[in-house]
């Protein structure tokens, strides 16, 4: 069931990480490698960055994603650096454009997936209340994440009901299948919604007692390894900074 | 205890433009410890009542209140939501929607995190309400794969978490399949015997029949009745019938009676039918069933048994599915199925598209006919609301709108998924008179329902399916068919 | 009454993962590189539908801000950068004054406010865009003064602020499709 964006439970066996560095390897990856200039020795150190993300995939065994990760991550750190000055200059721009986009994005986008399908909703929600996020941050993004798999849910209903009235590929009023699709979709969203406001609400959710929260989740000796390699990255971009006076 | 004192109420809907009242002038007095159905037809105004125990109303839906209630001697008006939590669990009606967490050990632990208990004390209360209610096997397991009883038994967990004294538990089981239901009740008898007060507003009555204390009876949103459980089950059946109530036993069902449709001329052969998740045993096996052609065959089955799974690969919505369905010498691959397969599923809000009602049959029709339509409209009760927004209509007039397009699709073999979950007695016979109608007019019709009075009602045949397999199959002619059937049904 | 309660916070998130699916759904068209600028078109243009029904049940300032906040994190764990939390935020707080300002009553100016709102969408460029011109110079050693220059002009200085008024308009016009469905289906049938 790839229906739901954080798991709601655990499976398969992994580094086990603190939602906590996940979150910080991200954003370590969002500013040098999706955000970076690759200045100096920063080259080198985004290439190691980037194995963070192939490591994770490997020890919880998704090895075809690991093989799709090296090509395009791999494939196109090669054709920047000797193949793309060799080709003609049309093609040339737009080979520049995808390669720096495959490059830029592959690295976050496989750490998101990780975080996204290796952490419970309920880790999530520990490492907020851990990070002292406020209530109004917490609150409704347990909501969101108790709604993705609802609205999936709810979108492949319909798409079965529209599949038996004959509405899909090749329908007369190609612009109504959009509508068809996501008018009861919200519809059927937004009462469920009410549904659960009024379950929660008379389980004492929004009360004037701070919610306490069950807390699970704790840094690990590989949680302090791979925050240091990170720290790493900040080090080496200040010393690029100085170094260029 | 529980008091109410000259209680109306009336919502307001469409931005305050719509008002209309659900209770009027309501007084009672419930005692602590006791069991108390409340019951009557679709929108008596019990399940308002249920929501004015439970204070969202008037702290969560909007309206018009006059009266007081009290809990436990405290005005509810002058209580917050949170400080009734601490004395009122609810549990609702659609089990998809009252969930907050996505795991159910998060979800039993919510209401004591609301509360500011200390962790370690959280995880003791858990522990000691899983025991209690005996959900430990249901512990530390996604929402998403739990199947509606199992939702209902963490729902009631989840409430007994807070360890309140009184339990609204408003239409629990109108999801839920037979063997749910002994669950449900099983549940319900710990609560009893812990004496908590309980009150319920329901539509089956079978399973509760040995827990009342108490039946009040509504009517046009006012009690009508308020009798004691002896003077309730002396009552003949034929009085409840006449309130539109339910039976209290399913043995009276034996002797229902339905005409007999007439004989088969030709049959829908389903051969070597199988399914399965990647990697994974079957979920569906079945060699060879046949559905006879221009009647009604009822699909039964615990949860689980494959009865959904059934329909989806017969009307061809399953890609994995393999095997064949035969009827008039055509033999139909799962993809010429979906041309001739019709389903009215159980949450009809999947399937109603359009900005009116007309539309909503117009789109289903391959040869647009104006006569046609309004005499369809006219069949199904449906004239007056030709203009209106299908997703704008109560649940029994959305679902015939749903029926109403199924019938204009003009395809042989129509298929409902739980028609009659939740509906109280007329309105389950009006589905049922439906129903017949359509097999009248020569189509095949298939039902998957956990409902024995729908069943004797209008089907003609039973599959009876268990572990993905066609555990027997009969036909309903006699009163030994009937039994063998309620059989199934009866509380283990 | 105007802080938000419980019931508000529920409604955010249910809002804010109706939306995300949708503009999800919508934007996957961006797998193929070249397409990528479309995204600053399309996503404003389908998000009206959601957006418009959220903004009619909005009666409290700092909802969208709230939603925007969480739209941000999302693109964040997601991988699209942390771009989009700021831009979120921003275009949040602005779409939240500008209902404020119209009482939350006035259509035109709900309108008005979603083509504010989109403009959140320029978070997911700003790493594309904003670091280039570096990023040529030292990834490509030995290309030439030329050939950077060249690169620039694939993608200008204006891109920006091209795809942000693309975001705005697109987003007009969004929040006019979704009105029209928003009076067709969703007042009609009772949940607004």
């Amino acid at each position: 069931m790839a229906k739901e964006l954080l798991a709601s439970c655990r499976d398969g066996s992994s580094i086990i990480l603190d939602p906590r560095t996940k979150l910080a390897v991200l954003i370590t990856i969002s500013i040098f490698i999706l955000g970076g200039s690759y200045e100096g020795i920063m080259q080198y150190y985004i290439i190691i960055l980037a194995f963070i993300p192939l490591i994770l995939l490997l020890s919880s065994g998704k090895r075809k994603a690991s093989v799709i990760y090296i090509v395009i991550f791999g494939g196109s750190l090669c054709l920047e650096l000797f193949i793309l000055s060799m080709l003609p200059s049309p093609v040339n721009y737009i080979a520049v454009t995808i390669t720096g986009i495959l490059l830029r994005f592959a690295p976050g986008i496989v750490m998101g997936y990780l975080l996204v399908t290796d952490t419970t909703v309920s880790e999530f929600m520990d490492a907020m209340d851990k990070l002292h996020m406020p209530r109004f941050i917490t609150m409704p993004m347990s909501v969101m994440f108790r709604f993705f798999p609802t609205v999936a849910e709810e979108w492949s209903c319909i798409g079965d009901a529209m599949k038996m009235r004959g509405i899909g590929l090749g329908y007369r009023r190609a612009g109504h299948i959009l509508e068809y699709r996501l008018v009861p979709m919200m519809i059927c969203s937004v009462r469920i919604g009410e549904e659960l406001s009024a379950a929660a609400l008379t389980r004492g959710l929004g009360g004037p007692i701070k919610r306490t929260n069950v807390c699970d989740i704790g840094f690990h000796i590989q949680d302090i390894f791979i925050l240091f390699v990170c720290a790493g990255a900040y080090v080496a971009q200040i010393y690029v900074l100085i170094t260029r006076g | 205890m529980i008091e109410c004192k000259k209680l109306s109420f009336s919502y307001l809907a469409g931005g305050g433009k719509k008002k209309y009242e659900t209770i009027k002038n309501v007084s009672c007095r419930i005692k602590e410890g006791s069991f108390v159905l409340l019951c009557g037809v679709s929108g008596c105004g019990k399940t308002t009542l249920t929501r004015i125990f439970n204070g969202l109303i008037p702290h969560y839906h909007e309206g018009k209140l006059e009266g007081d209630a009290y809990i436990e001697g405290k005005n509810t008006k002058r209580l917050s939501l949170f400080d009734i939590s601490l004395k009122v669990g609810s549990v609702f009606q659609n089990p998809r929607s009252q969930f907050f967490n996505v795991d159910t050990t998060s979800e039993v632990a919510f209401g004591p995190e609301n509360h500011g208990m200390s962790e370690s004390k959280i995880k003791q209360r858990v522990q000691q309400v899983c025991s209690q209610l005996d959900i430990e096997d249901l512990m530390d397991r996604s929402i998403f794969s739990l199947s509606g009883g199992e939702k209902q038994k963490i729902a009631c967990g989840s409430a007994a978490a807070i360890d309140p004294d009184i339990y609204v538990l408003d239409e629990p089981s109108s999801n839920l399949d037979s063997c749910a239901v002994s669950d449900l009740r099983r549940l319900l008898e710990i609560l009893k015997s812990c004496g908590k007060t309980v009150i319920i507003s329901e539509h089956r009555l079978y399973y509760l029949a040995d827990l009342i204390d108490r039946v009040i009876y509504m009517k046009d949103g006012k009690i009508e009745g308020d009798y004691t459980a002896q003077e309730f089950k002396a009552m003949p059946e034929s009085q409840r019938e006449v309130m539109g109530l339910r039976p209290l036993d399913l043995d009276v069902l034996k002797d229902t009676e339905h005409g007999i449709k007439a004989e088969a001329f030709s049959r829908w052969v389903i051969s070597d039918m199988t399914f399965s998740y990647k990697y994974r045993p079957g979920i569906l096996q079945i060699g060879k069933s046949i559905l006879p052609a221009g009647k009604v065959t009822a699909v039964i089955g615990d949860n689980g048994a494959g009865k959904s799974t059934f329909s989806r690969c017969l009307c061809g919505l399953e890609k994995r599915c393999r095997g064949t369905v035969e009827y008039d010498g055509h033999v139909y691959s799962a993809k010429e199925r979906l041309n001739i397969c019709y389903m009215v599923m159980q949450d009809v809000n999947h399937q109603l598209f359009t900005e009116n009602v007309e539309e909503e049959i117009l789109l289903s029709m391959k040869n647009k006919n104006k006569k046609q339509i309004e005499r369809l409209l006219e069949d199904m009760d449906l004239t007056e609301l030709s203009e209106c927004h299908p997703m704008g209509l109560s649940g029994g007039q959305k679902q015939r709108v749903a029926i109403a397009s199924a019938i204009a699709s003009e395809k042989p073999l129509i298929i409902f998924d739980e028609p009659t979950s939740g509906l109280d007695l007329f309105h389950m016979r009006k589905v049922a008179n439906v129903v017949n109608e359509i097999a009248d007019q020569g189509r095949t019709v298939l039902v998957v329902t956990h409902d024995p009075e729908f069943i004797l009602r209008c089907c003609d045949h039973v599959i009876h399916l268990s572990a993905g397999r066609v555990y027997e199959s009969y036909p309903l002619r006699d009163r030994r068919d009937r039994i063998r059937l309620l059989d199934f049904f009866m509380l283990k | 009454m105007n802080k938000l309660q419980g019931k508000d916070f529920i409604n955010i998130g249910i809002f804010t993962a109706i939306y995300f699916i949708v503009i999800f759904a919508v934007a996957s068209i961006g797998f193929i590189p070249i397409f990528i600028p479309l995204i600053s078109v399309i996503v404003p243009l389908v998000g009206g539908i959601p957006m418009m029904l959220f903004f009619s049940k909005i009666r409290k300032f700092g909802m969208i801000t709230v939603s925007g906040l969480l739209l941000g994190i999302i693109m964040l764990i997601t991988g699209m950068g942390y771009w989009c939390i700021l831009t979120g935020i921003v275009f949040g707080l602005l779409s939240d004054l500008a209902l404020k300002a119209c009482g939350y009553k006035n259509y035109k100016r709900e309108i008005l406010t979603h083509g504010l709102f989109s403009m959140w969408v320029i978070g997911a460029f700003i790493p594309i865009v904003v670091t280039r011109a570096d990023y040529y110079q030292n990834l490509l050693p030995g290309y030439g003064e030329e050939y950077a220059d060249t690169l620039m002009s694939y993608m200008p200085d204006w891109i920006l602020p091209v795809l942000l008024a693309a975001s705005f308009i697109s987003g007009i016009a969004g929040g006019i499709i979704g009105y029209r469905i928003f009076k067709k289906h969703f007042e009609r049938a009772g949940i607004a």
